[in-house]
């Protein structure tokens, strides 16, 4: 699927290139517990307003999967409360389909150029490069995505896209590309991102965002922001385009309101983002400001089949980011390691399931099985769980290398016969003890050379547990 | 009580003295205990592989061994998980062995959670004079519930101080065949956690998952340095570290 423009297969070889870049390492370093200690107090203040996590989460798996069960039935609610609105609703398969769409009705309304809010689906369809190509310039004006865009390269973050860069790397990036004084402080530099942009806001005839979430009963797009770009993409360009996926939508204003008691804190800490925007609809007559065309496209590119079968839990996410923000090995490596859009635990999830099993071998055995990832999920997906399907799906597919097939059964082989394995391990006590150097130390292993890249091994005494036992009670 | 000490592959290979440990710690509860000499390995890296077919003749395997006593006890919060947890899972569709896979759950502990929970000790052998600090694996906390327990054991050792590191609850990054799949990822991992012990500043630090130990020892190692003891917890309740 060369469409998808998948790079996970590399991910080990990039993966040990992440590691040895001191750069990217310091930004990671400093990202993280940010990211940690906010979210922690962000959940410890639930109970200022009298909640509790626990019964929260409980309500937004209920909430998510309540959609799940009859999806169909909750598209077509909110699609006919939408067309009610004067919103126009299209379907995308995969996608191609968004990028067709989405420069159909560009043509239509004689659009030179679009600016665009954060949408990760318009990531999955590479949307820029295909607007670019139609001859419309796409405009990224969340900052992360901005700086991300003028260095072209890809989000490394669901949302904080540019959270592998430093701030010397942004300040060279911003003197080239606006031809002014380099500085460093960083107000000033967002002042500096927010004058050019506003030129792009006023001019562009196109808006495009995503949702963080639909809503059925009234055919609104909600937005959860910062920035205050969301705002500008959806009001002042006259066509506003939202690019979401089938599984955003929740029953009610009322449900939105429960899940964003977890969304923000579990993103960013915040007990509520500074910008929230429920959009419906276009601007009618009265109105100070909306755009004059509303038009929904809702993707399932991969969602659909996941229904009803083992992953379907994966369709609750709703991308607050909090699993790659406490995973161990996202934060060895950001976010391009993993190779396609969605980075972390919710990537090795996603990555294979949307662009092929055979296209992201590695992902699913990218984890160390921590479930940290799964213990701050407010919505309680089992990332780990989810992991060790598509590792079994692998095996069954048979997808795994021989070399290691045929190890683990002639391991288990011999670990199904008590008398051998005790022989072969005895065997194997006495040649790692004499591995060793005089101070215990095994300083390479070739039988596991990965081990050895950055660590010793303690070696054994020499003698395994159960002939000294035998010894024991012999005497 | 009549209770099977289920020692791991990794303590039988690596380092015996935490299965002397344990009988020890055991033993001196008043239990008797008894080493099956069947056992081997209890199929985590089958099933971790994604191998469900052999994951499950090992867990057949096992529960044939161990299913006869009161409980199992084993040194080591991933090899429960998997005992615990995995087994009823992988055998929840067969009708022989699905009721087994569940009571020989039901019977299965860590050692710490065992001696605190269960057999709720006032006492440890062990003495140690100096600091400890402790590494929380990730299955024992995230998967059993394993927390205050290895800490409120700790605090019966005669002479021993606790030092808490920060980020105790974060991975070490060994992850079993990951930490050799993916070698440098997992040291990026693990010098995050020496860092912590290192803040620490503890003359010992303890854990109760030797995957995690000889991860966490072989870094320190690495990085130079050679004073900062690694212990299972089972080697500083008893007393007996062998080394």
């Amino acid at each position: 699927m060369t469409k998808l423009h998948s790079q996970a297969m590399f991910f080990q070889a990039r993966a040990a290139e992440k590691v040895a870049n001191p750069v990217l390492q310091r930004a990671l370093q400093k990202a993280k517990p940010l990211f940690v200690g906010k979210r922690s107090k962000g959940i410890a203040a639930l109970a200022e307003d009298q909640l509790e996590f626990e019964q929260l989460r409980s309500a937004c798996v209920d909430i998510r999967n309540r959609v799940l069960s009859d999806l169909d039935v909750w598209l077509d609610i909110f699609e006919t409360q939408a067309k009610a609105t004067g919103a126009e609703v299209l379907w995308a398969r995969d996608g191609e389909e968004i990028c067709d769409l989405v420069i159909d009705v560009a043509r239509r309304h004689g659009v030179t150029k679009a600016a665009k809010s954060k949408s990760m689906l318009s990531e999955e369809a590479h949307l820029n490069a295909a607007l670019a190509a139609a001859g419309i310039q796409p405009v990224e004006t969340d900052l992360g995505e901005y700086i991300v865009q003028l260095a072209g390269e890809t989000p490394s973050h669901i949302i904080a896209p540019a959270v592998h860069k430093t701030l010397d790397e942004i300040a060279d990036l911003f003197a080239k590309t606006h031809g002014r004084p380099r500085q460093t402080d960083i107000p000033a530099m967002t002042r500096e991102a927010r004058e050019v942009l506003r030129q792009h806001f006023l001019s562009a005839e196109m808006g495009i965002s995503g949702a963080n979430f639909l809503i059925a009963e009234t055919g609104s797009a909600a937005l959860v922001t910062n920035e205050g770009n969301g705002r500008m993409v959806t009001t002042l360009p006259k066509v506003h385009v939202v690019i979401t996926g089938i599984e955003k939508i929740v029953p009610t204003l009322e449900d939105f309101a429960t899940l964003m008691r977890l969304l923000p804190r579990s993103a960013t800490g915040q007990t509520i983002s500074n910008y929230v925007s429920l959009l419906t609809g276009t601007r009618q007559p009265g109105d100070a400001e909306g755009p004059e065309k509303t038009v929904f496209i809702l993707v399932d590119n991969g969602r659909a089949k996941l229904l009803g079968s083992a992953y379907e839990e994966m369709l609750r996410c709703i991308r607050c980011g909090a699993c790659m923000n406490h995973c161990p090995v996202y934060f060895s490596l950001g976010g391009h390691a993993y190779g396609w859009v969605y980075p972390g635990p919710m990537g090795s999830v996603l990555t294979p399931l949307f662009t092929g099993l055979e296209n992201a071998l590695d992902l699913p055995h990218a984890s160390t099985g921590c479930n940290q990832c799964g213990s701050v999920c407010p919505v309680r997906i089992p990332l780990p769980k989810l992991m060790h399907q598509l590792r079994e799906d692998q095996v069954s597919a048979g997808l795994r290398p021989w070399s290691e097939s045929l190890a683990l059964k002639a391991w288990a082989w011999v670990a199904g016969k008590p008398t051998l394995y005790h022989w072969v391990v005895r065997r194997a006590a006495r040649y790692l003890k004499w591995l060793a150097d005089d101070s215990g130390r095994i300083r390479v292993l070739g039988l596991a050379p990965g081990w050895t890249v950055g660590r010793d091994l303690p070696a054994p005494p020499g003698k395994t547990f159960q002939e000294l036992y035998a010894a024991r009670k012999r005497a | 009580m009549r209770l099977a000490l289920f020692v791991t592959c990794l303590v039988d290979l690596m380092r015996p003295s935490v299965g002397f440990a344990s009988l020890r710690l055991l033993e001196s509860a008043g239990c008797e205990v008894i080493v099956p000499e069947g056992q081997t390995c209890c199929g985590q890296p089958a099933w971790s592989a994604g191998n469900r077919a052999l994951s499950v003749a090992l867990a057949k395997k096992a529960i044939v061994e161990l299913e006869g006593f009161d409980h199992v006890v084993i040194p080591s919060g991933s090899c429960t998980d998997q005992l615990r947890n995995v087994y009823s899972q992988l055998l929840a569709d067969d009708p022989q062995w699905a009721s087994r896979a569940v009571a020989l759950a039901e019977r299965s502990h860590e050692l710490t959670s065992f001696l605190s929970d269960v057999l709720k000790i006032d006492a440890a052998p062990g003495e140690f004079s100096g600091s400890v600090t402790y590494h929380d694996s990730c299955k024992g906390l995230r998967a059993l519930n394993i927390k205050q327990q290895p800490r409120e054991l700790l605090l019966k050792v005669r002479g021993l101080t606790l030092k808490e590191m920060p980020d105790c609850e974060e991975c070490c990054g060994f992850g079993g065949a990951f930490s050799v799949t993916f070698g440098e990822v997992s040291t990026r991992i693990v010098d995050r956690k020496c860092d912590s012990i290192a803040t620490a500043d503890a003359q010992a630090v303890v854990g109760g998952d030797l995957g995690c130990l000889l991860n966490i020892e072989g870094r320190l190692r690495r990085r130079g340095d050679l004073t900062t003891q690694v212990l299972h917890i089972a080697e500083v309740l008893a007393g007996e570290s062998g080394r």
